[in-house]
């Protein structure tokens, strides 16, 4: 079964520093179609930066990386022409504040000529039914709630068509009773198929949605494995007292 | 959408460089000639009570045009650019009570003289100061460029005297009034028709004159012979027909009436007003033109500028920092000397005073809105940049569509600082002659000397135009808000 499984994201010995510090060391891994990837560990374990590089936000110093069958490493791929097959959620929304919500999940279709103006809409409204909020398509972004925020920026992403989605910290800048509304339309991406990888602090979502969880510490994957081993069955001393710690709070 | 709304901007655009690009059309019979002069030299050349430019010099330049059969084109200014126009090839001729030495017989052809001046010393009446050897440590005000100011200049050490220079003759005259300066040297017929105009100063050697030699009129060396040559032939036939003493009658001996009106037109600020009305219409006129030209071509200059400091290659954003260094860097007298009186000589073309004031306008006022648009664009957060990016969007379109509507709605208040900045700065262009506010109250003061009461009407009309610009500004910071 896993021989019919595409590769989507091939990442092969990657390194990133900045000055001295060494941020990447030697990064290998590679994503399955329709796989769910969560990435933990400290704060400063490089998986943030690990992420913003299968979309080139951030540009390796060494290393392969093949996302769709697209060598991103190499200067001559047209890096929008894949950026266009990957969505990308931020900690921060990053929800264009000149446009509404509408215009926001619009904007990219239309003008890379994706869809008509029409068309776009049309998906557009789809999506904020997706995502549980059909009655905000013309209001201005500023009005909305943190967690409304982050579900449109999930709409604007999947606006695209992705066949995959990054997701860097979803939940970390949301007041607590609505990390629960975003998770909820994460899962339902997940049944649906989505290749997704995810950054994150939710221990309880990533057991419950990851068909495989990475664990990141000092710039490298400590260890990597299904829910059930990772937190189960820790085997890496780093990976073991990361877990007590935030299985405490 | 703040892009749809600049529409009207673009065709306003189209409309202003269709103006530009209009010249003046000379009768293609005769020849014509472009004849600098200064425009406060009063009763050499000044504007009368019609605001035509009148004078001893303008009288001989009509006859001797009239008895040759050729037109004029007359570029009234300052001294020092009316001759600097000559010596670039700008204009064909100087006449501007203009004394004859030999460095300027270096740079220029000269004709016969017309006029024998002689310098006098003035004071305030009743200055302390009866001789020259009074002025030791004193302070004496002198016109720049002028045979008077060489005259005082070269007196300076024997009598031990601190020069401070002037660019036009009645702030200079006001100096001395205001006791700033103690006394000024100056040529007898220009102070006498000043003092005769109700300047409270005294000349102090009216017996004794100072030798300055000649009055000329100047053409740039090795060229239009012809029309120097034609000057001195009229000259003797006006000297010869009596022409010539009717003009230096008109002007030395006749009520000053005849120039500058009736008292009453002069001595009160309504009556200043009413007699100079299409003066200070023409000239705000003027103003207004310069402003809405300079403000829209300055804006989307500096909007050019900003964008291209933000650009991803390293080598345009260089370029716009440079630009931005070199002409906020430059003052904007500077900046319209160069363009207006350098730039020709070099390029060998004209450049037509509106021209090089809108020029001067567009790199001056867009480099600091070009500053300050970047400014604007950096303070978008970068998310912003990275969630466009992130979609697919090309660098110039996320630039385009997210960055600058943003970033622009962040210096609103900066560029209604600057359009108020723009309109005050248009002041500057007088010093290249444009005729716009400023220089018409200098060219209303040379006439009548009523320094305060001109200067006050043209304040209360730069308030009245700025409050309607500023609620203009206002309304439009609340249209895009």
């Amino acid at each position: 079964m896993s021989e019919e499984k595409q590769v989507k994201v091939h990442v092969d010995k990657v390194n990133k520093s900045y000055g001295d510090n060494h941020v990447l060391r030697d990064i290998s891994l590679d994503v399955m179609d329709n796989e769910v990837v969560v990435m933990i560990g400290p704060s400063g374990s490089g998986k943030s930066t690990f992420l913003r590089m299968l979309n080139q936000l951030e540009k390796p110093n060494s290393g392969l990386i093949e996302v769709d069958g697209y060598d991103i490493s190499d200067p001559k791929t047209n890096i929008n022409k894949v950026r266009e097959n990957i969505g990308m959620v931020f900690q921060n929304f990053n929800l264009f504040n000149n446009y509404t919500v509408l215009e926001n999940i619009t904007l990219a279709p239309v003008q890379l000529g994706k869809m008509t103006k029409e068309e776009a809409e049309k998906k557009a409204m789809e999506l904020l039914d997706t995502v549980g909020l059909p009655d905000k398509a013309n209001v201005s972004v500023n009005s909305l709630s943190g967690g409304q925020k982050q579900r449109i920026a999930i709409a604007r992403a999947l606006a695209m068509d992705p066949d995959i989605m990054l997701f860097d910290e979803p939940t970390s800048a949301l007041d607590p009773e609505v990390v629960g509304d975003v998770l909820d339309v994460m899962k339902h991406l997940a049944k649906l198929g989505m290749t997704m990888i995810i950054v994150t602090h939710e221990m309880g979502f990533a057991k419950q949605v990851a068909d495989r969880v990475v664990f990141f510490e000092s710039g490298k994957i400590q260890e990597s494995g299904t829910p059930e081993q990772i937190f189960t069955a820790p085997k890496n001393a780093r990976l073991q007292s990361f877990l007590s710690k935030v299985m405490q709070a | 959408m703040v892009i749809k709304r600049l529409k009207p901007i673009w065709a306003a655009l189209a409309v202003l460089i269709a103006l530009l690009a209009v010249g003046t059309k000379a009768d293609a019979a005769k020849p014509n000639y472009v004849i600098s002069t200064d425009a406060t030299y009063a009763p050499f050349d000044f504007q009368d009570k019609n605001n035509q430019y009148v004078g001893i010099d303008m009288d001989i330049l009509k006859e001797v045009a009239k008895r040759n059969n050729f037109t004029y084109t007359l570029k009234p200014m300052s001294f020092n650019a009316a001759a600097q126009m000559v010596a670039n090839g700008q204009a064909d001729g100087i006449i501007a009570g203009m004394m004859i030495n030999d460095s300027r017989k270096e740079v220029y052809d000269v004709s016969d003289p017309y006029y024998q001046s002689g310098v006098a010393w003035i004071t305030k009446p009743n200055s302390s100061i009866k001789s020259l050897n009074d002025l030791k440590g004193k302070k004496v005000a002198l016109k720049t460029g002028t045979a008077a100011a060489a005259y005082g200049a070269s007196l300076k050490d024997q009598y031990g005297f601190d020069i401070k220079y002037f660019n036009d003759t009645d702030t200079m005259y006001n100096d001395v009034v205001n006791g700033n300066t103690d006394a000024t040297f100056e040529d007898y017929p220009v102070i006498q028709y000043a003092i005769k105009n109700g300047v409270k100063l005294q000349v102090r050697n009216a017996d004794n004159l100072g030798k300055a030699g000649g009055v000329g009129f100047f053409v740039k060396k090795g060229q239009n012979a012809q029309l120097l040559d034609q000057f001195n032939k009229s000259l003797e036939e006006m000297k010869k027909d009596g022409t010539y003493n009717k003009i230096i009658d008109k002007y030395l001996n006749s009520s000053q009436k005849n120039f500058v009106g009736n008292a009453s037109d002069n001595k009160t600020t309504l009556g200043i007003l009413k007699s100079n009305s299409h003066a200070f219409m023409s000239g705000l006129w003027q103003t207004a033109e310069l402003s809405v030209a300079g403000i829209v071509l300055a804006s989307l200059f500096g909007l050019i500028l900003g964008v291209m400091g933000i650009a991803q290659s390293k080598l345009i954003r260089g370029i716009s920092t440079t630009i931005i260094y070199i002409f906020r860097g430059l003052p904007l007298m500077v900046l319209a000397f160069f363009i207006y009186i350098g730039l020709p000589g070099v390029l060998g073309m004209k450049i037509p005073a509106f021209t090089a004031g809108i020029l001067t306008l567009i790199l001056n006022e867009g480099a600091y809105t070009g500053a300050f648009v970047r400014g604007g664009f950096e303070a978008v957060d970068a998310g912003q940049m990275e969630a466009a990016r992130s979609l697919g969007l090309t660098h110039r379109q996320a630039t385009w569509k997210v960055i600058v509507p943003q970033g622009l709605k962040i210096t609103v208040p900066s560029f209604v600082n600057q359009f108020i900045i723009t309109l005050k700065d248009t002041s500057i262009l007088s010093a290249i002659g444009i005729l716009e506010l400023t220089q018409t109250g200098t060219l209303i003061v040379a006439r009548n000397s009523q320094g305060f009461r001109v200067w006050a009407i043209i304040a209360v009309i730069y308030l009245i135009v700025i409050t309607l610009l500023s609620w203009f500004s206002n309304w439009l910071k609340k249209k895009i808000a």
